[in-house]
This record gives structure tokens, sequence and C-alpha cells, in this order.
């Protein structure tokens, strides 16, 4: 379903962040993202929704190259692609609810959704996604009085009102407790397996690579320098990709 | 269930409640269990139906004849607000969200309705004194600053003077006149005079007694320089041991000390929320005109402002630190200097910083009323319509308070950030206390001059004038006679009222420029950054100049009133909310953007879903804050012609009626009290 080539990202700064990274992602396949910080992770995951402009390269989202089309278009491409962060990035002020309903965005009317106005179905189809991830008694406090790892679920009840067929998940528990990194992971492995959505997910540990993904590329100064099983990372190529000084650790 | 069954049971359920809130607006409402909704409909309503009856009765506002009725159109919107409230209990019942948007819209209605025509506003006078405006407007911006003699005759020598004498200079031409600087200019700042020999002088054997030596004679703006700097001084002084007596955590452990605490609280809050220029007239009478009545006043509202600040740092001390000094045997003055001095002298140093600024901006005006510094300047000169010498002070003051803002903010953030690392080589360090040294013998020696400058005697607070104390005696003698009540109730609506529009107004031109004055939109594109510059630089000027010295430019042009006094207020809440607005729109996050963003959302709706959510509640929250700050402002504007309560006061104080001004100043310490309280619970609900 998504197919990236040759994919480059050069910042106007001269930093380049991506080099030449070509991949692919099958339907139902949960993709651990792993490399040092500002080894190209967060940029990569950012160009296959075109929040960053890739600098040149191809993206095929069903066969189609999305690198080239008009935004309007991207937007629609956009709904199907969720995605949830390190930070949460919610809108702190604003209810749980309403953060949730941002999620339902890209398939509602301009006009009436810029006035908070939502059809009855959204408004269940919202209440049915906090539900999922159990916060269905939050929906009406603000979204800052929540603990990370609540916020971290209702960035995914978010994502899950997009109906999305992939989710991209940037460094989801890395701002975490280690017990509450398998509570959030367990979440995206049930959408993986129960519902069928792709995920690609950056992750910092090795372990929760071997517990989570079933497949794994890995970035090193924005090179593509592991493709494959999670239990295929042995030591020789550890070091490869975090360095000769690195020490395995592993959480919980 | 079918809908009609639905609605029918939603209907019967709601019934009563309904009725309630016919009955009594807000009594349903509180009924189920909304208690602070129905309380807040309970008391607008009430006061909407007073100010329609009062303002009609008083100004005849909204007047219209129904057959032999008199009365009032404004009643209609209250019937409407009326209905709306008995909707809103209806719509509750069946469990739906209800709108408060047409309540809130139809209270508007009524409220500026009222402002509108009580504070006097003639939009007219706008355009038909247009040119009155201009011509001061053109006087301002050529400020008297030159003066150039042609053949003897004496000149202002402006801008286009200026840039042809230049320009004759730099061609080589001779050009025409001779140019010094102005006898304004020097008012300002000073000059070289022969007087009399100072006794320090004679002290130091450089003069004989009663000789003539040449001297600097300082000007206006150094005296107010020198005002602001010792009332700062002299505050934080007297501050810092009154905050002992109001902080919570050391007066409640002492017997009776919690009686004490409320006690000082109370009267900090009462004479801060006195501004410091009805100080300055009340001071007058006790040590006369001049810049030392200036000193006192501005230190008599600084000591309350700052014991409050310190005394609530002093509350949030960490008790951990005392606790573990203690706990290493220390004594009592080695837990103070070691465990408490550290955790607040920054935090005290930093808000008298603060003040310092607040002081430096108050001394500009204090003036009007206890004489002394620019102030005084500023009468004398529009007395005699010399708007190209004010346009000078205008110029002087704004670069002089915008140094200060300046150096305030970097001595706060260099002090409140990480402590310094001691100097260890021997070398270094024996420089720094050289350096340090040094500073000190200056600041005696700056502390010496203000002091002479301004004034200050300890001898005439001790000898104060002649009817000092029946003045006071007077004054607090409280006037509550029902008429004294009614011109003193009324002028403080108009107050209110005042601040009410301009903070309106203030924030309506303030909203579309704070975008471009907003880094993260205009500062980072080379394109734009111009326009960043730009508004950033109109606000800081604007703001830099008290509301005061702003009114007495529009009452030449709309005429001295309420409405003058409005628009001064409008000038300077349009540049600190410009301001405000523009670092809330700094300070957006750009996580939530992204994220909506990547929803595949509008640019429309990514602005109502991750940009409006950041910036609507700050932005309330500061209309509040400014509504706030306005109503102190009202209060004094009516001194320069501005109307309102201070009007009132000016005049009972001219004609010498002390028990009415007391009347007065206690109406306005209940009202700013009253305001600051709301004003602050307000904000916290919100933010």
């Amino acid at each position: 379903m998504l197919k990236v080539e040759n994919l480059t990202k050069v910042y106007p700064n001269g930093t380049q962040a991506l080099k030449d990274v070509s991949f692919e992602v099958k339907d139902g396949e949960f993709l651990a993202v792993i490399g040092l910080s500002g080894s190209g992770k967060s940029t990569l995951l950012r160009c296959i929704n075109r929040l960053i402009e890739p600098t040149s390269g191809k993206i095929y989202w069903d066969g189609q190259d999305i690198t080239a089309i008009p935004t309007s278009e991207m937007r629609k491409i956009r709904r199907q692609i969720g995605m949830i962060f390190q930070q949460f990035n919610l809108v702190k002020r604003s209810s749980v609810l309403t953060n949730v309903f941002s999620g339902r965005l890209g398939y509602v009317n301009t006009l009436s959704s810029s006035l908070h106005l939502f059809s009855a179905e959204d408004k269940a189809k919202a209440l049915a996604s906090l539900e999922q991830v159990g916060l269905a008694n939050k929906a009406h406090v603000r979204a800052d009085s929540l603990s990370g790892g609540q916020q971290q679920r209702v960035g995914i009840a978010r994502a899950l009102m997009q109906d999305p067929r992939l989710i991209l998940a940037d460094e989801p528990v890395a701002s975490l407790d280690p017990v509450l990194a398998h509570s959030i992971l367990k979440y995206l492995e049930q959408l993986n397996k129960d519902r069928g959505i792709t995920v690609l997910c950056s992750l910092h540990f090795l372990d929760l690579v071997h517990r989570y993904a079933t497949s794994a590329i890995a970035l090193k100064d924005g090179e593509l320098v592991f493709q494959g099983l999670p239990k295929q990372i042995d030591d020789s190529q550890f070091k490869a990709i975090y360095g000769q000084e690195a020490e395995r650790v592993s959480i919980v | 269930m079918t809908i009609s069954e639905k609605t029918l049971r939603s209907l019967t359920t709601s019934t009563p409640s309904m009725f309630f809130s016919l009955i009594v607006p807000g009594l349903g409402q509180f009924l189920q269990k909304r208690r602070g909704r129905g309380l807040l409909i309970f008391l607008i309503t009430v006061t909407l139906a007073l100010l329609i009856q009062w303002s009609l009765k008083n100004q005849g506002v909204g007047k219209v004849n129904i057959g032999t009725l008199t009365t009032s159109w404004l009643w209609l919107p209250l019937v409407l607000f009326w209905i709306w409230n008995v909707l809103d209990v209806r719509a509750f019942a069946a469990s739906k969200t209800f709108t408060i948007l047409p309540g809130i819209f139809l209270a508007a209605i009524i409220i500026y309705v009222i402002a509108w025509q009580v504070t006097g506003i003639k939009l007219n006078r706008l355009v038909e004194r247009f040119n009155d405006a201009r011509i001061v407007a053109t006087n301002l911006l050529n400020p008297d600053v030159i003066t150039i003699s042609v053949q003897g005759q004496d000149q202002i020598c402006a801008w286009k003077c200026m840039s042809k004498y230049i320009g004759d200079k730099l061609a080589g031409r001779t050009p025409q006149g001779v140019i010094r600087a102005s006898d304004n200019l020097l008012n300002l700042i000073g000059r070289i005079k022969l007087v009399p020999a100072s006794k320090w002088q004679v002290m130091l054997g450089l003069a004989e007694s009663g000789a003539k030596t040449n001297q600097f004679v300082a000007g206006t703006l150094i005296e107010t320089i020198a005002m602001g700097l010792m009332a700062t001084i002299f505050s934080t002084i007297i501050a810092i041991p009154v905050s002992f007596l109001a902080a919570h955590n050391i007066m409640s452990r002492l017997p009776g000390g919690t009686a004490l605490y409320y006690i000082m609280r109370g009267i900090l809050n009462a004479v801060r929320a006195v501004d410091t220029i009805i100080w300055g007239i009340i001071i007058i009478t006790w040590v006369g005109l001049g810049s030392f009545a200036g000193v006192i006043a501005l230190t008599i509202h600084s000591v309350a402002a700052l014991a409050k600040l310190f005394s609530e740092e002093i509350e949030h001390i960490d008790a951990g630190p005392v606790e573990a000094v203690t706990a290493t045997g220390a004594n009592l003055i080695q837990t103070i200097s070691h465990a408490v001095a550290p955790q607040i002298v920054p935090s005290f140093l930093a808000y008298s910083l603060l003040r310092w600024d607040i002081n430096m901006r108050m001394a500009t005006v204090v003036g009007f009323v206890a004489g002394g510094g620019i102030g005084f300047m500023v009468v004398e000169t529009v007395r005699q319509g010399g708007y190209q010498q004010y346009g000078t002070i205008l110029w002087a003051v704004a670069v002089v308070i915008i140094i200060v803002d300046y150096i305030s903010a970097k001595w706060r953030e260099a002090i409140l950030a990480d402590q310094r690392q001691r100097e260890e080589d021997p070398k270094q360090r024996r420089a720094g206390i050289l350096r340090w040294a040094f500073y000190g013998i200056l600041g005696v020696i700056a502390f010496i001059y203000c002091w002479n400058l301004t004034e200050i005697s300890l001898r005439s607070m001790l000898h104060p004038g002649p009817n000092f104390v029946r003045n006071i005696l007077d004054f607090v003698r409280i006037d509550l006679t029902p008429d004294v009540l009614k011109v003193v109730t009324q002028q403080m609506l108009v107050t209110i009222f005042q601040a009410m529009l301009a903070t309106t107004i203030g924030a309506l031109i303030a909203l579309p420029f704070s975008f471009l004055a907003a880094k993260n939109l205009t500062g980072r594109n080379p394109l734009s950054v111009w326009l960043y510059y730009l508004s950033r630089g109109v606000l800081n000027i604007l703001r830099s100049i008290e509301a005061l010295l702003y009114v007495v430019i529009f009452v030449f042009w709309v005429g001295i009133g309420p409405f003058a006094g409005m628009l001064a207020l409008a000038v300077t809440s349009f540049a600190l909310i410009g301001k405000l607005f523009s670092e809330a729109i700094e300070n957006i996050e750009d996580g939530p953007i992204e994220a909506v963003t990547a929803t595949g959302a509008t640019p429309l709706q990514v602005i109502s879903y991750a940009v409006l959510p950041q910036i609507v509640p700050p932005f309330i929250s500061y209309l509040i804050y400014q509504w706030d700050i306005n109503v102190r402002m009202a209060t004094i504007i009516g001194f320069a012609g501005g109307g309102g309560i201070g009007l009132t006061l000016t005049t009972f104080f001219g004609s010498l009626q002390y028990h009415k001004a007391g009347t007065v100043v206690a109406m306005i310490v209940i009202v700013v009290a009253l305001m600051d309280f709301a004003s602050a619970k307000l904000r916290q609900a919100l933010v």
C-alpha cells in the first residue's frame, strides 16, 4: 500500500535529514523505525503525510505518487493516515471530546465544523473511540487535566476518528513511563491485529521493537541501514545502527 | 419511544424549572444544580434593570414615548434576555447544549448603549474638530528642540528647518541663522547657571558662603527620574518589614498574629486601590506642592504594592531548605541567611525593579497635582497652548521610559536567572570587589544628588501646613448624605463605563494589529520583518506614555469630558493589549497545529481547532485585566479634564470640601478592590 522510493530531504539550513531512502510497507504490517535521535525518523514519518515536503524521491500510496498531488487531494489522503506524536499534540485548553472531534475534520464540511457543529453519528463515533481507549468518562474534561498516558490515549482516539488505514506513530512512548509505554503499544498492536490497520512506528528501545513489531527498518544519519525482521537485529547489526559505544538496555 | 413522547417528557420535567426561571431569572438554573450560572443570570438581570432605570431617569438614555407612557426601549432586550433564560432551562432539562451567545449579546447591547450615552461619546466632534486635532498633531510631531536665530529673531527649528540646515552644512553652504538648544529643551534636561554656592561646595572649600558659582541646574526630566528612583528606594526599604507583617505563614505563628495579618492585608489593599495621583492630592495638604510631595505619593502607593508582592513571596518560601539547615544545627540568623534569604532576595530585587519601571511612569504624571517633575511642566505648557513644547516632552518621556523598561526587564531576567558563580581567582576577585566599590560610591553620590534634587526634607514632614490636622480629620469624616452619595455613585458608574468602552475600543484595534506584532507570524520572514519592528515600535512608544498625558491632547480635540478621557484610555489600552495579545500569539504551540493538519483538515479548520482554542482564553483574560487597570486609571484621568470620578474629586478638593472628597476616595477603594478581586477570580477560572 505504501512504497517509498529514493526519498531525500535537505532542510533549508543544509542539514541532510534523509538520503535516498527506499522501502515498502505491506498491508497489515507493524513496522518499527529505529535509529538514534536525529537519524531522520521524524522527518521520514512527516514526509509520508507531507507535513514536511520531501526534496526528491517518490511516495506511492495505493500505487499513486502523492509527492506531486495538490494539497486539496493530499488532504483526502491524509484523512486515511492517522498520526500520533511524542508530545501528544493535544490542544490543552480544549475538552477531550473536542480534541477527538478534530480527527474527523477531513470528512466534514469546513464551515459547520469550524463552528464546532458535528452530526449525531460523529458524536457517537467520538464517544466510541474514547470508549475504545478507556476514557469515555473523561470526554468533557480539559485535555491538560489528564496524565501523559491518558493524553496519548486521546491522541489514539483522535487518530481512530479518521478511520485510518495507516497510523504513523512518532516516538509515541518516548515521553512516557515504561509501564505506560506497554499500555500504549498494546493499543496500537490491538488496532493492528483486530482492525488490520497498518502501523508505522518509530521507537527507541529495541526491546519494544522485538515485542511488538512484525518488521523493522533502521536509519542512521538519514540512510537506511537495515531492513528485515526484528529478530534479525543481532549484536553486530545493533552496533552498526547505534554506533560502537552503544550498549543494549532493556526496559521492564 | 417516539419523538413526540420524548419532547413531552422533557417538557413535563422542565416545566416547573421553567416556571421558576420565568418568575425569578436564574432560579430554574439554580434548582437544576447549575448554581453559578443561576446566580450570575439573576445578578445580571437585576443590574441591567437598575442601569436601564438609572440611565433613563438621569440622562434619558433610550427614551421612547408609547402613548402617554415614557419608557426606555432598552427594556426590550432585557425581556428577550429573560426569555433566553427560560429557554436555557428548557434546553438543559432536555439535555441539549444551549448556546449562551444570545444571552451575552443581549446583555452587551444594553450595557454598551448605556455606556455610549453616559460617556458622552460625540463622534461628530472627532470629525468636525479634526482640523484642530491635525494642528496639534503637526505641532506634536515637530517638537521644540532646537532654536534658530535668524537676524536676531528666535524661531523654533523643527525637522524641516533642521534638514535644510544640515543639508546646507553638508553642501558646504553657509546656513542661514545660528542654532542652539531651545529653552524648552534646557528646561527639560537642565542648564549651567550662575547660582549661590551649595553647602557642599562651601563644606569642601570650593566656594565661599554666599558666593555665586556656575552649576548644573537639573531640568524637569532629571527631576522626574530622581523622583522615581527615590520613591523606589524608599518603598523597597519600607516594604520589607511591612511585608513580614502581611505574610500569613509568619504571622500565624505569633499570638494574635492572624488578626494583625488580616488588618495589614486590608490596609495594603486599600492603599493600593487609591492611585498615586490621588495620594498626591492628599499629600500636598501635608508637605505642600513640590517634587517631595510627588516622592511621598509614589512611595506610599509603591509600599502597598511591593509589600503585597513581597509577602506573597514570603508565603511561598519552601520549608524544605529551612528544615535542612536547621537540622545541621544552625542558629536562627544562620538559618535566615542560608535558607530564607537565598529564596526571597532575588525575587524581592526583581519586584523592586519592576516597581521602578512603574514608578518612573507615574513620576511623569504625579506632578499634575503634586507639583514638581515633568507633570507640572506639562500643565504649564499645555495651559499656554505650547504643543510644540509638549511634543518635546512626550518624546523625552517616551525615550526615558523605553530605556527604563528595557533596563528593568534585562536586570530582572539576569537576577532571576541562575546565580553567577563566585570568581575563584583572587585577582579577578579583587577586580570584582573594586568594581562593586566603584558602583557603590557612584550609587551613594547619585542618591545624595537625587535627595537634594527632589528636596526631601524630613523637617517639612514634621511641620505640616497649618490646616493639615483639621483637613485630615475632615477627610476621614466621610460625608454619607444621600445627595453626595448619589453624585459619587453616578460619577463612579461613568468611570466604570469609560473604562469598559476604552477596553473594548482598544481591543478592537489591537486585535488585527497584534497579529502584525507577533514574531512567529511577521518576524521570521525577511519580507515582513519590517512590519514586526514597526508595529512593535508603535506599541512600545504609545505604551510608554501615561493616559493622563494623552488626555490633554484629546481635551483639545473633543473638549473636556468623559469622552476625552475614554479616548486617552483607549490609546493606552490599545498599546498594552496589543503587546499582550501578540505575546499570546507568539506562545501558540506548533504541535496541535501539526496534529490537526495531519488529520486532513483545511486551513480554516486548523485555525478553528488548533489556533483559536490556544489564544481565545488568554485574550479574554487580558481583556478583563485591562478593564481592571482601566478602572484604576479612569479614577484619575479627570484630573486633566477627562471627566468621571477624578473630576468630582478635584472639584471637592479644590473647594476644600474634604469630607466629600473622603466619600469619593472611599468609593474608589471599594470599587477598585472589588474589581481587583473579581478580575483575579475570573481570570483564574479562564486560563
